[in-house]
Protein backbone atom coordinates (compact mmCIF):
# COMPACT_ATOMS: atom_id res chain seq x y z
CA UNK A 1 0.00 0.00 0.00
CA UNK A 2 3.01 2.22 0.54
CA UNK A 3 4.63 1.40 -2.08
CA UNK A 4 1.70 2.53 -4.31
CA UNK A 5 1.15 5.50 -3.13
CA UNK A 6 4.43 6.83 -3.32
CA UNK A 7 4.60 5.32 -6.82
CA UNK A 8 1.14 7.13 -7.29
CA UNK A 9 2.78 10.61 -5.48
CA UNK A 10 5.70 10.03 -7.93
CA UNK A 11 3.41 9.78 -10.98
CA UNK A 12 2.03 12.79 -10.00
CA UNK A 13 4.99 15.18 -9.57
CA UNK A 14 6.43 13.82 -13.07
CA UNK A 15 3.48 14.69 -14.60
CA UNK A 16 2.96 17.78 -12.81
CA UNK A 17 6.29 18.37 -14.20
CA UNK A 18 5.54 17.17 -17.61
CA UNK A 19 2.88 19.56 -17.78
CA UNK A 20 4.89 22.32 -17.00
CA UNK A 21 7.78 21.42 -19.09
CA UNK A 22 5.35 20.58 -21.95
CA UNK A 23 4.13 23.90 -22.90
CA UNK A 24 6.85 25.50 -22.52
CA UNK A 25 8.51 22.84 -24.55
CA UNK A 26 5.66 23.79 -27.49
CA UNK A 27 5.94 27.06 -27.05
CA UNK A 28 9.46 27.75 -27.37
CA UNK A 29 9.16 28.68 -30.97
CA UNK A 30 6.60 31.37 -30.35
CA UNK A 31 8.40 32.51 -27.62
CA UNK A 32 10.94 33.19 -29.53
CA UNK A 33 11.04 37.33 -30.34
CA UNK A 34 9.66 38.07 -33.76
CA UNK A 35 11.08 40.70 -36.24
CA UNK A 36 8.96 42.30 -38.80
CA UNK A 37 11.22 43.11 -41.90
CA UNK A 38 8.75 44.90 -44.36
CA UNK A 39 10.93 44.75 -47.86
CA UNK A 40 12.79 41.95 -46.39
CA UNK A 41 12.80 39.81 -49.65
CA UNK A 42 16.00 41.14 -50.96
CA UNK A 43 18.60 43.69 -50.99
CA UNK A 44 19.31 45.84 -47.72
CA UNK A 45 15.83 44.29 -46.47
CA UNK A 46 17.19 40.43 -46.75
CA UNK A 47 20.72 41.86 -45.36
CA UNK A 48 19.16 42.84 -42.10
CA UNK A 49 16.89 39.27 -41.96
CA UNK A 50 19.66 37.80 -41.67
CA UNK A 51 21.33 39.39 -39.55
CA UNK A 52 18.21 38.96 -37.08
CA UNK A 53 18.18 35.31 -38.29
CA UNK A 54 21.75 34.72 -36.85
CA UNK A 55 20.26 36.19 -33.43
CA UNK A 56 17.48 33.44 -33.13
CA UNK A 57 14.69 36.08 -34.26
CA UNK A 58 11.42 34.46 -35.57
CA UNK A 59 11.05 36.61 -38.55
CA UNK A 60 7.54 38.13 -40.44
CA UNK A 61 8.90 39.44 -44.03
CA UNK A 62 6.48 41.46 -46.24
CA UNK A 63 7.44 41.95 -49.70
CA UNK A 64 5.37 42.16 -53.08
CA UNK A 65 6.39 39.41 -54.72
CA UNK A 66 5.29 35.66 -53.35
CA UNK A 67 7.96 33.94 -55.26
CA UNK A 68 11.26 35.95 -54.22
CA UNK A 69 9.63 35.93 -50.51
CA UNK A 70 9.43 31.82 -50.66
CA UNK A 71 12.77 31.84 -51.60
CA UNK A 72 13.91 34.20 -48.86
CA UNK A 73 12.18 32.14 -46.47
CA UNK A 74 12.98 28.38 -47.68
CA UNK A 75 16.78 30.22 -47.53
CA UNK A 76 16.45 31.37 -43.99
CA UNK A 77 14.42 28.64 -42.49
CA UNK A 78 17.42 25.97 -44.22
CA UNK A 79 19.95 27.49 -42.48
CA UNK A 80 18.83 29.08 -38.89
CA UNK A 81 16.68 27.43 -36.43
CA UNK A 82 13.95 29.98 -36.67
CA UNK A 83 10.90 30.43 -37.88
CA UNK A 84 9.55 32.76 -40.77
CA UNK A 85 6.67 33.94 -41.68
CA UNK A 86 5.71 35.73 -45.46
CA UNK A 87 3.31 37.54 -46.57
CA UNK A 88 2.58 39.24 -49.84
CA UNK A 89 1.34 42.67 -50.34
CA UNK A 90 2.02 46.06 -51.27
CA UNK A 91 2.92 48.63 -48.59
CA UNK A 92 2.02 51.32 -50.63
CA UNK A 93 -1.46 50.76 -50.38
CA UNK A 94 -3.36 52.38 -47.68
CA UNK A 95 -4.93 49.19 -46.08
CA UNK A 96 -1.77 47.85 -45.65
CA UNK A 97 -0.40 48.88 -42.07
CA UNK A 98 -3.84 48.14 -40.04
CA UNK A 99 -4.09 44.58 -42.12
CA UNK A 100 -0.45 44.11 -40.97
CA UNK A 101 -1.25 45.09 -37.58
CA UNK A 102 -4.21 42.64 -37.12
CA UNK A 103 -2.55 39.96 -38.68
CA UNK A 104 0.13 39.92 -35.56
CA UNK A 105 -2.01 41.01 -32.60
CA UNK A 106 -4.35 38.40 -34.14
CA UNK A 107 -1.61 35.74 -33.63
CA UNK A 108 -0.19 37.35 -30.43
CA UNK A 109 3.10 37.58 -32.02
CA UNK A 110 6.22 38.96 -29.33
CA UNK A 111 7.20 41.66 -31.57
CA UNK A 112 10.27 42.85 -30.43
CA UNK A 113 11.47 44.67 -33.75
CA UNK A 114 9.86 46.42 -36.47
CA UNK A 115 12.25 47.51 -39.70
CA UNK A 116 11.19 49.39 -42.65
CA UNK A 117 13.12 48.43 -44.99
CA UNK A 118 10.67 48.99 -48.10
CA UNK A 119 11.59 51.54 -50.35
CA UNK A 120 11.97 52.99 -54.18
CA UNK A 121 14.61 55.04 -56.19
CA UNK A 122 16.26 55.60 -59.06
CA UNK A 123 18.16 57.84 -61.15
CA UNK A 124 16.60 60.98 -63.06
CA UNK A 125 13.72 60.62 -61.28
CA UNK A 126 11.55 63.49 -61.05
CA UNK A 127 10.91 65.16 -64.24
CA UNK A 128 11.36 61.32 -66.30
CA UNK A 129 9.03 59.24 -63.95
CA UNK A 130 4.96 59.33 -64.53
CA UNK A 131 3.25 61.56 -61.77
CA UNK A 132 2.21 58.33 -60.74
CA UNK A 133 5.43 56.93 -59.83
CA UNK A 134 6.22 60.16 -57.58
CA UNK A 135 2.93 59.44 -55.83
CA UNK A 136 4.13 55.55 -55.35
CA UNK A 137 7.43 56.60 -54.11
CA UNK A 138 5.90 59.10 -51.41
CA UNK A 139 3.47 56.37 -50.34
CA UNK A 140 6.31 53.54 -49.83
CA UNK A 141 9.19 55.28 -48.88
CA UNK A 142 7.39 57.91 -46.02
CA UNK A 143 3.58 56.48 -45.35
CA UNK A 144 3.95 53.00 -45.05
CA UNK A 145 6.97 53.97 -42.68
CA UNK A 146 5.15 56.30 -40.40
CA UNK A 147 1.64 53.86 -40.83
CA UNK A 148 3.71 50.68 -39.84
CA UNK A 149 5.37 52.53 -36.52
CA UNK A 150 2.01 53.48 -35.79
CA UNK A 151 -0.43 50.97 -36.17
CA UNK A 152 2.65 48.45 -34.48
CA UNK A 153 3.40 50.80 -31.76
CA UNK A 154 0.73 49.22 -29.33
CA UNK A 155 2.06 45.77 -30.39
CA UNK A 156 5.32 46.92 -29.64
CA UNK A 157 5.08 48.58 -26.50
CA UNK A 158 3.76 45.88 -24.94
CA UNK A 159 7.05 43.46 -25.69
CA UNK A 160 8.95 46.35 -24.64
CA UNK A 161 12.07 46.86 -24.64
CA UNK A 162 11.69 46.78 -28.39
CA UNK A 163 13.35 48.42 -31.57
CA UNK A 164 12.30 50.11 -34.75
CA UNK A 165 14.67 50.19 -37.19
CA UNK A 166 13.67 53.00 -40.53
CA UNK A 167 15.89 52.42 -43.37
CA UNK A 168 16.69 56.15 -44.62
CA UNK A 169 19.87 56.66 -47.01
CA UNK A 170 23.21 58.84 -46.97
CA UNK A 171 20.63 61.16 -49.49
CA UNK A 172 18.19 62.20 -46.70
CA UNK A 173 21.10 63.94 -45.31
CA UNK A 174 21.51 66.88 -47.94
CA UNK A 175 19.37 66.98 -51.53
CA UNK A 176 20.72 65.04 -54.45
CA UNK A 177 19.28 66.75 -57.90
CA UNK A 178 18.84 63.61 -59.79
CA UNK A 179 17.80 61.86 -57.22
CA UNK A 180 15.06 64.33 -56.21
CA UNK A 181 12.17 62.40 -54.68
CA UNK A 182 14.21 59.82 -53.64
CA UNK A 183 16.29 61.97 -51.03
CA UNK A 184 13.12 64.23 -50.18
CA UNK A 185 10.70 61.21 -49.22
CA UNK A 186 14.73 60.08 -47.29
CA UNK A 187 15.28 62.96 -45.60
CA UNK A 188 11.68 63.39 -44.09
CA UNK A 189 12.33 58.94 -42.86
CA UNK A 190 15.30 60.98 -41.28
CA UNK A 191 13.09 63.51 -39.78
CA UNK A 192 10.46 61.26 -38.26
CA UNK A 193 12.97 58.79 -37.02
CA UNK A 194 14.76 61.54 -35.08
CA UNK A 195 11.12 62.74 -33.47
CA UNK A 196 9.98 59.33 -32.59
CA UNK A 197 12.93 58.18 -31.01
CA UNK A 198 12.10 60.77 -28.41
CA UNK A 199 8.71 60.18 -28.53
CA UNK A 200 9.00 56.74 -27.79
CA UNK A 201 12.43 57.01 -25.15
CA UNK A 202 9.84 56.88 -22.30
CA UNK A 203 8.07 53.67 -23.54
CA UNK A 204 11.25 52.08 -24.12
CA UNK A 205 11.20 51.20 -27.74
CA UNK A 206 14.55 52.84 -29.18
CA UNK A 207 14.40 54.17 -32.93
CA UNK A 208 17.50 53.68 -35.21
CA UNK A 209 17.66 54.92 -39.07
CA UNK A 210 19.79 53.12 -41.33
CA UNK A 211 21.40 55.66 -43.83
CA UNK A 212 24.05 53.77 -46.15
CA UNK A 213 26.02 55.08 -48.77
CA UNK A 214 25.97 52.84 -51.97
CA UNK A 215 25.03 49.56 -51.31
CA UNK A 216 25.39 47.00 -53.92
CA UNK A 217 22.01 45.24 -53.90
CA UNK A 218 21.86 45.21 -58.24
CA UNK A 219 23.94 44.98 -60.87
CA UNK A 220 22.72 48.94 -62.21
CA UNK A 221 24.03 50.39 -58.54
CA UNK A 222 26.78 48.99 -58.90
CA UNK A 223 27.49 50.29 -62.73
CA UNK A 224 25.82 53.59 -61.65
CA UNK A 225 27.73 54.57 -58.39
CA UNK A 226 30.91 53.75 -60.38
CA UNK A 227 29.94 56.19 -63.40
CA UNK A 228 29.26 58.80 -61.17
CA UNK A 229 31.25 58.61 -57.62
CA UNK A 230 34.41 56.61 -59.43
CA UNK A 231 36.77 54.99 -57.34
CA UNK A 232 35.70 56.59 -54.52
CA UNK A 233 31.87 55.19 -55.08
CA UNK A 234 33.68 51.73 -54.97
CA UNK A 235 35.54 52.52 -51.83
CA UNK A 236 32.52 53.39 -49.76
CA UNK A 237 29.71 50.46 -51.10
CA UNK A 238 29.24 48.07 -49.43
CA UNK A 239 27.29 44.67 -50.20
CA UNK A 240 24.01 44.26 -48.36
CA UNK A 241 24.54 41.42 -46.00
CA UNK A 242 27.26 43.84 -44.30
CA UNK A 243 24.81 46.65 -43.89
CA UNK A 244 22.44 44.47 -42.51
CA UNK A 245 25.09 43.03 -39.75
CA UNK A 246 25.55 46.52 -38.55
CA UNK A 247 22.53 47.91 -38.44
CA UNK A 248 21.07 45.12 -36.54
CA UNK A 249 24.53 45.45 -34.06
CA UNK A 250 24.17 49.04 -33.48
CA UNK A 251 20.11 49.32 -33.45
CA UNK A 252 20.27 46.33 -30.70
CA UNK A 253 22.64 49.34 -29.00
CA UNK A 254 20.39 51.79 -29.25
CA UNK A 255 21.92 53.91 -31.77
CA UNK A 256 20.28 56.34 -33.44
CA UNK A 257 22.00 57.54 -36.93
CA UNK A 258 23.54 53.79 -38.11
CA UNK A 259 26.23 54.64 -40.92
CA UNK A 260 28.20 52.06 -42.25
CA UNK A 261 31.77 51.53 -42.91
CA UNK A 262 34.78 54.19 -42.77
CA UNK A 263 34.06 56.01 -45.77
CA UNK A 264 30.51 56.01 -45.96
CA UNK A 265 30.85 57.71 -42.00
CA UNK A 266 33.04 60.09 -42.94
CA UNK A 267 31.15 61.63 -46.35
CA UNK A 268 28.39 61.71 -44.27
CA UNK A 269 29.84 63.90 -41.28
CA UNK A 270 30.94 66.14 -43.97
CA UNK A 271 27.45 66.46 -46.07
CA UNK A 272 26.22 67.09 -42.96
CA UNK A 273 28.94 70.11 -41.75
CA UNK A 274 28.94 71.80 -45.54
CA UNK A 275 25.77 74.29 -46.44
CA UNK A 276 23.65 72.68 -48.28
CA UNK A 277 23.67 74.41 -51.33
CA UNK A 278 27.54 73.21 -52.01
CA UNK A 279 26.28 69.73 -51.55
CA UNK A 280 23.57 70.05 -54.17
CA UNK A 281 25.82 71.84 -56.29
CA UNK A 282 28.38 68.62 -55.90
CA UNK A 283 25.78 65.90 -56.34
CA UNK A 284 24.30 68.06 -59.21
CA UNK A 285 27.75 67.89 -61.05
CA UNK A 286 28.53 64.48 -60.06
CA UNK A 287 25.62 63.67 -61.66
CA UNK A 288 25.65 65.38 -64.88
CA UNK A 289 29.19 63.76 -65.85
CA UNK A 290 27.09 60.86 -66.36
CA UNK A 291 24.94 62.21 -68.49
CA UNK A 292 27.50 63.70 -70.52
CA UNK A 293 29.64 60.36 -70.57
CA UNK B 1 -1.13 89.39 -67.74
CA UNK B 2 0.30 86.82 -66.63
CA UNK B 3 -1.37 84.47 -64.04
CA UNK B 4 -0.57 82.86 -60.31
CA UNK B 5 -1.56 79.72 -58.56
CA UNK B 6 -1.90 80.10 -54.86
CA UNK B 7 -2.74 76.71 -53.70
CA UNK B 8 -4.37 77.18 -50.08
CA UNK B 9 -4.22 81.00 -50.47
CA UNK B 10 -7.81 81.29 -48.95
CA UNK B 11 -6.26 82.48 -45.55
CA UNK B 12 -3.20 82.76 -43.33
CA UNK B 13 -0.15 82.47 -45.26
CA UNK B 14 -0.97 81.54 -48.55
CA UNK B 15 -3.99 84.53 -48.25
CA UNK B 16 -0.61 86.86 -47.37
CA UNK B 17 1.38 85.42 -50.39
CA UNK B 18 -1.83 86.12 -53.05
CA UNK B 19 -2.15 89.60 -51.26
CA UNK B 20 1.54 90.38 -52.13
CA UNK B 21 0.89 89.17 -55.72
CA UNK B 22 -2.15 91.22 -56.23
CA UNK B 23 -0.08 94.37 -55.30
CA UNK B 24 2.50 93.46 -58.22
CA UNK B 25 -0.74 93.32 -60.44
CA UNK B 26 -0.64 89.18 -60.99
CA UNK B 27 -4.18 87.93 -61.71
CA UNK B 28 -4.43 85.66 -59.09
CA UNK B 29 -6.44 81.90 -59.08
CA UNK B 30 -6.80 80.87 -55.75
CA UNK B 31 -7.23 76.81 -54.70
CA UNK B 32 -8.38 75.99 -51.20
CA UNK B 33 -10.85 73.26 -49.96
CA UNK B 34 -13.75 75.29 -48.95
CA UNK B 35 -15.92 77.47 -50.83
CA UNK B 36 -17.31 80.18 -48.51
CA UNK B 37 -13.89 81.33 -47.58
CA UNK B 38 -12.56 81.63 -51.80
CA UNK B 39 -15.49 83.62 -52.35
CA UNK B 40 -14.97 86.21 -49.28
CA UNK B 41 -10.70 85.93 -50.57
CA UNK B 42 -12.06 86.45 -54.24
CA UNK B 43 -14.46 90.03 -53.52
CA UNK B 44 -11.30 91.30 -51.07
CA UNK B 45 -8.99 90.65 -53.28
CA UNK B 46 -10.68 92.39 -56.18
CA UNK B 47 -11.97 95.12 -54.61
CA UNK B 48 -8.92 96.34 -53.07
CA UNK B 49 -6.28 95.45 -56.19
CA UNK B 50 -6.95 96.21 -60.11
CA UNK B 51 -6.75 92.18 -61.21
CA UNK B 52 -8.59 89.15 -61.86
CA UNK B 53 -9.57 86.75 -59.40
CA UNK B 54 -10.30 83.01 -60.11
CA UNK B 55 -11.46 80.55 -57.52
CA UNK B 56 -11.02 76.66 -57.99
CA UNK B 57 -12.72 74.45 -55.55
CA UNK B 58 -10.57 71.69 -54.67
CA UNK B 59 -8.88 69.22 -51.82
CA UNK B 60 -5.27 68.85 -52.64
CA UNK B 61 -4.43 65.84 -50.77
CA UNK B 62 -6.82 63.97 -52.76
CA UNK B 63 -4.93 62.48 -55.95
CA UNK B 64 -7.43 63.98 -58.82
CA UNK B 65 -6.76 67.43 -57.79
CA UNK B 66 -3.74 68.61 -59.15
CA UNK B 67 -4.84 66.72 -62.86
CA UNK B 68 -8.22 68.81 -62.44
CA UNK B 69 -6.48 72.23 -62.16
CA UNK B 70 -4.11 71.59 -64.55
CA UNK B 71 -7.10 71.26 -67.24
CA UNK B 72 -9.11 74.49 -65.83
CA UNK B 73 -5.83 76.51 -66.97
CA UNK B 74 -5.45 74.38 -70.20
CA UNK B 75 -8.99 74.78 -71.31
CA UNK B 76 -8.66 78.23 -70.96
CA UNK B 77 -5.20 78.91 -72.33
CA UNK B 78 -3.78 81.13 -69.70
CA UNK B 79 -0.39 82.17 -69.15
CA UNK B 80 0.77 80.82 -65.79
CA UNK B 81 3.91 82.64 -64.54
CA UNK B 82 4.12 81.75 -60.63
CA UNK B 83 2.63 78.61 -58.77
CA UNK B 84 2.52 78.94 -54.68
CA UNK B 85 2.41 75.69 -52.99
CA UNK B 86 1.16 77.22 -49.91
CA UNK B 87 -1.76 74.32 -48.73
CA UNK B 88 -0.73 72.87 -45.30
CA UNK B 89 -1.70 71.27 -42.52
CA UNK B 90 -0.43 70.90 -39.07
CA UNK B 91 -0.83 71.36 -35.10
CA UNK B 92 -0.04 70.84 -32.01
CA UNK B 93 -1.56 66.99 -32.18
CA UNK B 94 1.00 65.01 -34.07
CA UNK B 95 2.01 61.29 -34.09
CA UNK B 96 1.40 58.80 -32.20
CA UNK B 97 -1.65 60.59 -31.36
CA UNK B 98 -3.33 61.17 -34.42
CA UNK B 99 -5.51 58.71 -36.40
CA UNK B 100 -3.36 57.17 -39.58
CA UNK B 101 -5.76 59.03 -42.02
CA UNK B 102 -4.81 62.49 -40.28
CA UNK B 103 -1.45 61.10 -40.92
CA UNK B 104 -1.95 60.38 -44.41
CA UNK B 105 -3.86 63.99 -45.17
CA UNK B 106 -0.84 65.28 -43.89
CA UNK B 107 1.78 63.88 -46.02
CA UNK B 108 -0.41 64.35 -49.08
CA UNK B 109 -1.16 67.61 -48.57
CA UNK B 110 2.43 69.09 -47.43
CA UNK B 111 4.64 66.92 -49.33
CA UNK B 112 2.20 65.20 -52.39
CA UNK B 113 0.61 67.95 -53.39
CA UNK B 114 3.48 70.04 -53.93
CA UNK B 115 5.35 67.51 -55.70
CA UNK B 116 2.16 67.10 -58.25
CA UNK B 117 1.96 70.54 -58.81
CA UNK B 118 5.07 71.12 -59.83
CA UNK B 119 5.15 68.21 -61.97
CA UNK B 120 2.75 69.07 -63.66
CA UNK B 121 2.95 73.21 -63.94
CA UNK B 122 6.76 72.90 -64.97
CA UNK B 123 5.78 72.91 -68.72
CA UNK B 124 3.24 75.87 -68.51
CA UNK B 125 6.00 77.51 -66.54
CA UNK B 126 8.58 76.83 -69.06
CA UNK B 127 6.52 78.84 -71.78
CA UNK B 128 6.41 82.05 -69.72
CA UNK B 129 9.83 82.08 -68.57
CA UNK B 130 11.16 83.87 -66.35
CA UNK B 131 8.96 82.34 -63.68
CA UNK B 132 9.02 81.15 -60.25
CA UNK B 133 7.84 78.15 -57.81
CA UNK B 134 7.51 79.26 -54.49
CA UNK B 135 6.66 75.98 -51.64
CA UNK B 136 5.98 76.99 -48.44
CA UNK B 137 7.86 75.24 -45.79
CA UNK B 138 9.01 75.96 -42.33
CA UNK B 139 11.44 76.58 -39.95
CA UNK B 140 9.77 72.95 -38.91
CA UNK B 141 11.96 71.64 -42.06
CA UNK B 142 15.19 72.39 -41.06
CA UNK B 143 15.68 69.78 -37.43
CA UNK B 144 13.40 67.39 -36.20
CA UNK B 145 10.54 68.84 -34.07
CA UNK B 146 9.52 65.64 -31.97
CA UNK B 147 5.96 67.56 -30.50
CA UNK B 148 5.18 68.20 -34.55
CA UNK B 149 7.11 64.90 -35.88
CA UNK B 150 4.79 64.51 -39.31
CA UNK B 151 4.66 67.71 -39.74
CA UNK B 152 8.35 68.52 -39.17
CA UNK B 153 9.18 65.52 -41.62
CA UNK B 154 6.97 66.50 -44.45
CA UNK B 155 8.77 69.99 -44.57
CA UNK B 156 11.81 69.18 -44.77
CA UNK B 157 10.99 66.67 -47.08
CA UNK B 158 9.59 69.89 -48.90
CA UNK B 159 12.89 71.70 -48.19
CA UNK B 160 15.02 69.15 -49.78
CA UNK B 161 12.66 68.50 -52.69
CA UNK B 162 12.78 72.49 -53.40
CA UNK B 163 16.78 72.41 -53.10
CA UNK B 164 16.94 70.01 -55.46
CA UNK B 165 14.31 71.08 -58.16
CA UNK B 166 16.08 74.58 -58.05
CA UNK B 167 18.90 73.11 -59.39
CA UNK B 168 17.27 70.82 -61.93
CA UNK B 169 15.56 73.63 -63.80
CA UNK B 170 18.16 76.32 -63.67
CA UNK B 171 18.80 76.05 -67.04
CA UNK B 172 14.28 76.75 -67.92
CA UNK B 173 14.80 79.74 -65.92
CA UNK B 174 11.98 78.28 -63.55
CA UNK B 175 13.43 79.72 -60.05
CA UNK B 176 12.69 77.49 -57.22
CA UNK B 177 12.15 79.35 -53.83
CA UNK B 178 11.22 78.02 -50.65
CA UNK B 179 9.20 80.21 -47.56
CA UNK B 180 10.71 78.55 -43.90
CA UNK B 181 8.97 80.96 -41.48
CA UNK B 182 8.83 80.81 -37.88
CA UNK B 183 5.68 80.58 -35.88
CA UNK B 184 3.57 82.53 -37.92
CA UNK B 185 0.01 84.04 -36.24
CA UNK B 186 -2.77 82.51 -38.32
CA UNK B 187 -5.46 81.49 -36.22
CA UNK B 188 -5.64 82.49 -32.25
CA UNK B 189 -5.01 78.84 -31.50
CA UNK B 190 -1.15 79.15 -32.65
CA UNK B 191 -0.62 82.58 -31.26
CA UNK B 192 -1.80 80.83 -27.52
CA UNK B 193 0.89 77.82 -28.20
CA UNK B 194 3.56 80.04 -29.39
CA UNK B 195 3.58 82.49 -26.18
CA UNK B 196 2.86 79.56 -23.75
CA UNK B 197 5.76 76.85 -25.75
CA UNK B 198 8.77 79.37 -26.96
CA UNK B 199 8.03 82.98 -24.26
CA UNK B 200 9.30 86.03 -24.94
CA UNK B 201 11.34 84.86 -28.47
CA UNK B 202 8.75 83.16 -29.75
CA UNK B 203 6.90 86.30 -29.61
CA UNK B 204 9.64 87.98 -30.69
CA UNK B 205 9.96 85.69 -33.59
CA UNK B 206 6.13 85.51 -34.32
CA UNK B 207 4.97 87.87 -37.48
CA UNK B 208 2.22 88.24 -39.35
CA UNK B 209 0.82 86.58 -42.74
CA UNK B 210 0.21 89.85 -44.33
CA UNK B 211 4.25 90.49 -43.78
CA UNK B 212 5.06 86.97 -44.48
CA UNK B 213 3.67 86.99 -47.91
CA UNK B 214 5.31 90.36 -49.20
CA UNK B 215 8.60 89.36 -47.73
CA UNK B 216 8.02 86.14 -48.95
CA UNK B 217 7.09 87.23 -52.89
CA UNK B 218 9.68 90.03 -52.77
CA UNK B 219 12.29 87.65 -52.41
CA UNK B 220 10.96 85.47 -54.69
CA UNK B 221 11.26 87.23 -57.73
CA UNK B 222 14.42 88.15 -56.46
CA UNK B 223 15.02 83.88 -56.93
CA UNK B 224 16.22 83.60 -53.47
CA UNK B 225 16.59 79.72 -52.62
CA UNK B 226 15.37 79.94 -48.61
CA UNK B 227 13.50 82.52 -47.49
CA UNK B 228 13.02 83.24 -43.79
CA UNK B 229 11.23 86.01 -42.83
CA UNK B 230 12.35 88.18 -39.81
CA UNK B 231 15.50 88.73 -37.62
CA UNK B 232 15.40 86.32 -35.25
CA UNK B 233 13.94 83.55 -37.30
CA UNK B 234 16.71 84.16 -39.71
CA UNK B 235 19.24 83.95 -36.57
CA UNK B 236 17.27 80.72 -35.61
CA UNK B 237 17.24 79.34 -38.54
CA UNK B 238 21.24 79.46 -38.46
CA UNK B 239 21.59 77.61 -35.17
CA UNK B 240 18.99 75.20 -36.11
CA UNK B 241 21.58 73.99 -39.52
CA UNK B 242 24.49 74.75 -37.26
CA UNK B 243 24.17 72.21 -34.39
CA UNK B 244 23.76 68.99 -34.44
CA UNK B 245 20.32 67.71 -35.06
CA UNK B 246 20.54 65.30 -32.24
CA UNK B 247 21.14 67.97 -29.97
CA UNK B 248 18.38 70.20 -31.89
CA UNK B 249 15.49 66.98 -31.08
CA UNK B 250 16.61 66.64 -27.52
CA UNK B 251 16.03 70.52 -26.60
CA UNK B 252 13.23 70.69 -28.60
CA UNK B 253 11.62 67.99 -27.04
CA UNK B 254 12.47 69.63 -23.84
CA UNK B 255 10.83 72.58 -24.55
CA UNK B 256 7.37 70.43 -25.96
CA UNK B 257 7.15 68.63 -22.50
CA UNK B 258 6.71 71.76 -20.83
CA UNK B 259 3.01 72.30 -22.06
Amino acid sequence: MKYLIIQLVLCCSTICAFTEVLPKFNNEDSLRPYALVAGGSKGIGYGIAIALAKRGYNLILIARHWDTLQTAKNNLEAKYHIHVDILSMDLSFDSCATAIAKWCTERNIRLKILCNVAGLGGANDYLSFPLDSLRYMVRLNIESCMALSLTLLPLLEKNAPSYILNVASMAGFAPIPIKNMYSATKSAVVFFSYSLRYQLKDKHISVSCLCPGPVYTKPEIVQDTKAKLGWFGNKMALDPETVGEVAVKKTLNKKLIIVPGTLAKISSSLIRFFPRRWVVNLYGSAGNKKKKG
Amino acid sequence: MNWAIVAGGSKGIGLGIAEALAKRSFNVLIVARNAEDLQHTKTFLEKKYLIQVEVFCGDLSHTETPAQLLEWFTTRHLPVNVLCNAAGLGGSIDFPNLPLEKIRTMIRLNLESAIALSYLFIPLLQQTTPSYILNVSSLAGFAPIPMKNVYAATKSGLISFSRSLKYLLKKDRISVSCLCPGPVFTKPAIEAETRKQMGWIGKQMAIRPDQVGERAVRAMLKRKMIIVPGRWSKLFSCLLRIVPQDYVARILYRFGKKK
